[in-house]
């Protein structure tokens, strides 16, 4: 339950604040609400997760943007997120009481989780956003720049919101 | 059929996955964009509702921003205001009357000068609201200077401060005439000339102009007199008069337009050309 009221928060603070936020004339945007489907379990079933990224993606297109394209940058998020999970999990799998967090996974752990699955989420949205390649490198650089800001963001989050005690 | 069921179960996620993005991306590339983007925009009253918040906070924060914005907009609307314009001459006497010799436009001051021998007063009327060279200019009822050069809103004013200006005035006892001139330095004080000895001139006796020249009317104060500065090799008055003008504090003046000026003035050419010539 936490995790979809988390969702929700993130949808209407992305909404509300963090759409706002256009550094540089619109070069860095990020997109935060992708947090909260990156923090589901692990242990998450597939469709169930690609269920609620595209329920997110919807709510996300519902206020704003043409609709369908949160959607479908959710939904290929969705579906890569436990294929990342897998190429990056140890051999012997995670453990039940793991999360995919900052504090319980480790640093590298995460940036390298955040950062792929960012980087993908923000390449078809803004791929899709703009159907259009006469300004490839100011695109490839508004996306890693907003990548790079979504992942300062989630991660100041969680320095942030987490409690003390479940930092390692 | 086991083998489709078996099939179905093992890529159900890739191919929940197809359909949904199909489903999206159907969505966005959808021919009419527009209306579904309205539709879903506007059709979901609780994000119309948030967004409504989200505005009534925000525009909270922007009063700041507001406030210039208010204040910017008073500014132009208070430069819209009658006072503002240089063209406007309510008090301009416009009654077309035969008999009217003089008609006045008031003026505002916009540079002068007072500390030099040669200074100049610029004020905000030209030929556009009917100003030409050689109208007095004058101010509380007494005389300023003549305008001596004029552009469309603009004039130049040759004030008594000029050590090349002349204006022919009169005691206003005994009526006799003499030559106000300036000779530089204090710009409260200027002299009369050629004034006879046998006149007689006390302090504080009134100096105002002759009506000879066509610049000024009859008897508009000009000062008053502070001093006799005779010389006796000379066989005229030198008057130190204390001008009535104070030329560091002038705000607006008034400019004299002298109907019958052109008359007068073509008249005494004609006659100086009769005589043979001006000397």
């Amino acid at each position: 339950m936490m995790n979809y009221l988390r969702i929700l928060f993130l949808v209407i603070l992305q909404a509300l604040v963090v759409s706002r936020i256009t550094l540089f004339d619109g070069l860095v945007l990020p997109f935060l609400y992708i947090f909260g489907i990156l923090m589901m379990p692990f242990e998450t079933p597939r469709w169930l997760l690609l269920m609620v990224s595209f329920l997110t993606g919807m709510l996300m297109d519902a206020f704003t943007g043409p609709p369908g394209l949160h959607t479908s940058a959710c939904l290929t998020l969705g579906f890569l997120q436990p294929l990342v999970q897998k190429m990056l999990s140890p051999r012997e799998g995670y453990d039940t009481n793991l999360r995919p967090t900052l504090f319980k996974m480790g640093t590298a752990w995460y940036v390298t989780y955040a950062g792929v699955l960012t980087f993908v989420h923000h390449t078809w949205l803004i791929f899709f956003e703009y159907l259009r390649f006469d300004h490839f490198f100011m695109q490839l650089l508004h996306i890693i720049l907003s990548t790079i800001a979504t992942i300062l963001l989630m991660v100041l989050a969680q320095l942030l919101i987490s409690p003390n005690k479940s930092r390692i | 059929m086991g083998n489709l069921l078996a099939l179905l179960q093992r890529f159900h996620v890739l191919l929940l996955f197809v359909v949904l993005q199909i489903f999206s991306l159907s969505i966005l590339f959808s021919e009419n964009n527009f209306h579904r983007k309205e539709f879903v925009r506007h059709s979901s009253d609780i994000i119309g509702y948030i967004y409504e918040k989200r505005d009534a906070f925000t525009s909270y924060l922007r009063l700041s921003e507001i406030n210039e914005q208010l204040a910017l907009e008073n500014a132009t609307l208070r430069s819209l205001l009658p006072e503002n314009f240089s063209l406007l001459d309510s008090a301009t006497v416009l009654i077309q009357n035969p008999n009217q010799k003089y008609r006045y436009t008031p003026a505002k001051v916009v540079n002068a000068s007072v500390n030099r021998n040669r200074n100049y007063l610029t004020i905000n009327k030209g030929w556009a609201e009917g100003i030409q060279k050689e109208f007095g200019v004058i101010a509380n009822g007494s005389i300023v200077g003549i305008v001596s050069s004029v552009s469309e809103h603009y004039a130049v004013v040759m004030p008594i401060l000029h050590t090349k200006f002349q204006g022919s005035v009169k005691m206003k006892g005994s009526g006799d005439f003499g030559i106000l001139e300036w000779l530089g330095g204090d710009p409260m004080f200027a002299f009369v000339k050629e004034i006879p000895k046998h006149v007689q001139i006390h302090e504080g006796d009134s100096v105002i102009t002759s009506g000879y020249s066509s610049h000024f009317p009859d008897g508009m104060m000009v000062g008053t007199v502070a001093a006799l500065e005779d010389k006796p090799e000379e066989n005229f008055h030198r008057v130190k008069v204390l001008l009535a003008t104070d030329f560091r504090k002038l705000g607006w003046v008034q400019v004299v337009k002298n109907m019958t000026k052109i008359e007068q003035d073509s008249l005494e050419h004609s006659q100086i050309i009769l005589d043979g010539g001006e000397e």
